[in-house]
């Protein structure tokens, strides 16, 4: 048995396609090959869309990844075949993802770097998961991301988390987590996840996986690398306004820029947030494929430049 | 408050009480929530279709025993799943599987679950009344939402369901329709979505299937955690998506995944991350996830049976069947 269904070649603008079985109720659909390409992102993005704009009975619903889509179906209402005719369709009706112009708010939060709860969060991971990992050091994931990606110091990793606005591709795991990735590519940085996972991970920590920023939403079991910790993202008590409508504060299609602030900074914020007095800074914007690419493509050769050194450092280096 | 009654006042609450309903809160994994639920969908549906509820009214799960209850009211209940718990209706023992007429005062007990099995579940008639949350009155606890207040049951809540305008027809569960408990478990897979040839080797896949998996201490409804295992791997790393050859750019999982942390697999649950960058690498079918609910942490173990999708659909029709009060017995 194989768990590929069917395979599609790239046509035109639209990337290869490869379905997958996952068990009897999901069909899984990825995109493109496996790169940090957020023109395969946009592509999942007008999929699902298109799905929500015509829905297809039988289909519970159609969860986005990075370059990919989960089909939950029900087997009573639409087989597997017809499952697949119905998302061809919807492929089909795609046009290029380049001219494409997307509702996108901009949002600042403040972020205190090597946080304590975050070094909680590994101290108790080297107690009762695993005591000695390549990926910690003195309770911290922040110098094992530095080398892995062959940066100079701490201080480059935080300018580059700070240098660039991070792209929601899409949100899961836990309730309102954004997975984040950068729109300046000479910020990309990667780094393996945990190896197993963590049990416990403070809410409102920032970390990453791969090239994938996240920000836990709630506490939570993790697999990514810490580096700091932000306010709060989801509350479904609503105690802030802005969950007042929605408990998720970042949506997909959101950009987020973070700014640096020291932890009692970070920590008296967090509390103006229970107390509905924090001001969350969002800007209501649009975001365009087309200028983000005219804006890639000024910084490819320097992007290429600095992966390529990345790339080398990860080569030296231990993974969990 | 009119049109629903006090039933039970929470005695000794267990170790993690969750009121659920089944399919529990569908259509919302791109925002970041899995369905919730119980997690064994099928002793859950039984015990309703027990006490002529709809199968997926609100009840109750109850992991590794110890509840005790007070009956508020005249109703009906039925108690099913994990046996060995000694469960008793005031000093007499309570049949698992058959309707059970309870009155005010009457105290249901159990013990610590010796097993087979780990999760019990009770339904009442008429259905637990909790409200309403994002479309489900399944407790997710890790959100906050759903059941009581969005946690486990603690001693003194008092629950309160809609009352029936008359008694059901009491029932009882043929040992022919009973799901089969065990200590060593057979767990219907199917294969992927990350699995040979491009992402495990064929040996790799051999052995998932090949071996007995011990269940770990740390599982819960989020995951189930068994033991590490080096695979071997097709690709020598996971690339741009991390240096381990089990990360993936991160997509959405499917509830019953086998998600591998790095070595170790995990078998997502129905509170489980809804996304990551792990590969999964195969897929609990729809007609055994029930017993990864019944697994003891720390003690059952696991063997995997690859079944193709016809089979897949033919055993769930086969699940359906079992949870259907028409083929069960009349007291």
């Amino acid at each position: 048995m194989t768990a590929v269904i069917a395979r599609r070649p790239a046509e035109g603008d639209r990337p290869a396609i490869v379905y997958r079985a996952a068990g009897d109720r999901h069909v899984l659909v990825e995109y493109g090959e496996m790169a940090l390409d957020l023109e395969l992102n946009f592509f999942v993005t007008g999929v699902t869309a298109h799905l929500a704009e015509h829905p297809v009975p039988g289909l519970v619903e159609a969860a986005p990844g990075f370059r990919s889509l989960l089909l939950h179906h029900e087997p009573a209402a639409i087989d597997r075949k017809a499952l697949i005719d119905a998302v061809e369709e919807a492929h089909l009706a795609q046009r290029s993802v380049r001219s494409l112009v997307l509702p996108s708010r901009l949002i600042t939060l403040p972020i205190a770097f090597d946080d304590s709860e975050s070094r909680e969060a590994v101290r108790r991971y080297t107690t009762t998961i695993r005591q000695e990992a390549p990926n910690i050091r003195d309770n911290s994931n922040i110098d094992y991301i530095v080398e892995y990606n062959g940066l100079p110091g701490r201080d480059a990793l935080y300018a580059t988390v700070t240098g660039t606005e991070w792209w929601n591709a899409y949100t899961g795991f836990f309730p309102g987590l954004p997975f984040m990735f950068p729109l300046d590519p000479r910020n990309a940085i990667t780094v393996p996840k945990y190896n197993p996972t963590r049990t416990w991970t403070a809410e409102g920590a920032v970390g990453i996986g791969g090239p994938c920023v996240a920000i836990y939403p709630v506490e939570a079991p993790g697999g990514y690398q810490l580096f700091g910790r932000t306010v709060p993202v989801y509350d479904i008590l609503a105690r802030h306004e802005v969950f007042r409508d929605d408990p998720i504060l970042i949506r997909p299609g959101d950009r987020v820029r973070f700014e640096p602030v020291s932890e009692d900074q970070l920590l008296a914020a967090r509390r103006d947030v229970l107390e509905n007095r924090y001001e969350y800074v969002i800007e209501n914007d649009q975001f365009s494929v087309t200028d983000y690419l005219a804006r890639a493509a000024e910084v490819r050769a320097e992007a290429d430049t600095l992966r390529s050194a990345r790339e080398a450092a990860a080569a030296r280096t231990e993974v969990p | 408050m009119t049109d629903t009654h006090a039933v039970f006042d929470i005695v000794m609450p267990g170790l993690q009480t969750l009121v659920q309903d089944y399919p529990g809160r569908r259509g919302l994994q791109s925002k970041g929530f899995f369905p919730s639920g119980p997690m064994d969908h099928v002793s859950f549906r039984i015990a309703n279709a027990l006490v002529g509820n709809e199968p997926g009214a609100p009840a109750l799960e109850i992991p590794m025993g110890r509840l005790a209850l007070r009956a508020l009211a005249e109703t009906w209940v039925a108690v099913t799943g994990a046996e060995g718990s000694g469960i008793r209706l005031n000093s007499t023992p309570m049949p698992l599987g058959e309707t059970v007429r309870v009155v005010p005062g009457d105290e249901i007990t159990c013990s610590i679950v010796k097993g087979p099995g780990f999760r019990l579940y009770l339904a009442v008639a008429g259905g637990i009344d909790v409200p309403m949350v994002m479309g489900s009155r399944a407790t997710y606890t890790m959100g906050g939402i759903g059941g009581v207040e969005g946690r486990a049951l603690v001693k003194g809540d008092v629950l309160r369901a809609r009352p029936v305008t008359a008694p059901p027809p009491r029932l009882r569960v043929p040992a022919s329709l009973r799901p089969a408990l065990a200590n060593v478990w057979e767990v219907e897979v199917m294969r992927g979505p990350h699995a040979d040839p491009d992402f495990l080797t064929e040996q790799d896949w051999k052995d998932l299937i090949g071996r007995e998996w011990k269940v770990d201490l740390n599982s819960n409804r989020v995951g189930t955690r068994l033991e590490s295992h080096r695979f071997q791997w097709a690709r020598p790393s996971g690339g741009v998506a991390g240096g381990h050859a089990s990360n993936v750019l991160d997509g959405s999982y499917p509830i019953g995944g086998i998600n591998t942390n790095g070595d170790v697999p995990v078998i997502l649950g129905p509170d489980g991350p809804t996304a990551g960058g792990f590969t999964v690498i195969a897929t609990v079918v729809q007609a055994g996830l029930w017993k990864v609910g019944q697994l003891r942490p720390g003690r059952d173990l696991i063997r995997f049976r690859e079944v193709s999708l016809d089979e897949a659909l033919a055993l769930a029709a086969r699940v359906d069947y079992t949870t259907d009060p028409h083929h069960y017995e009349e007291l």
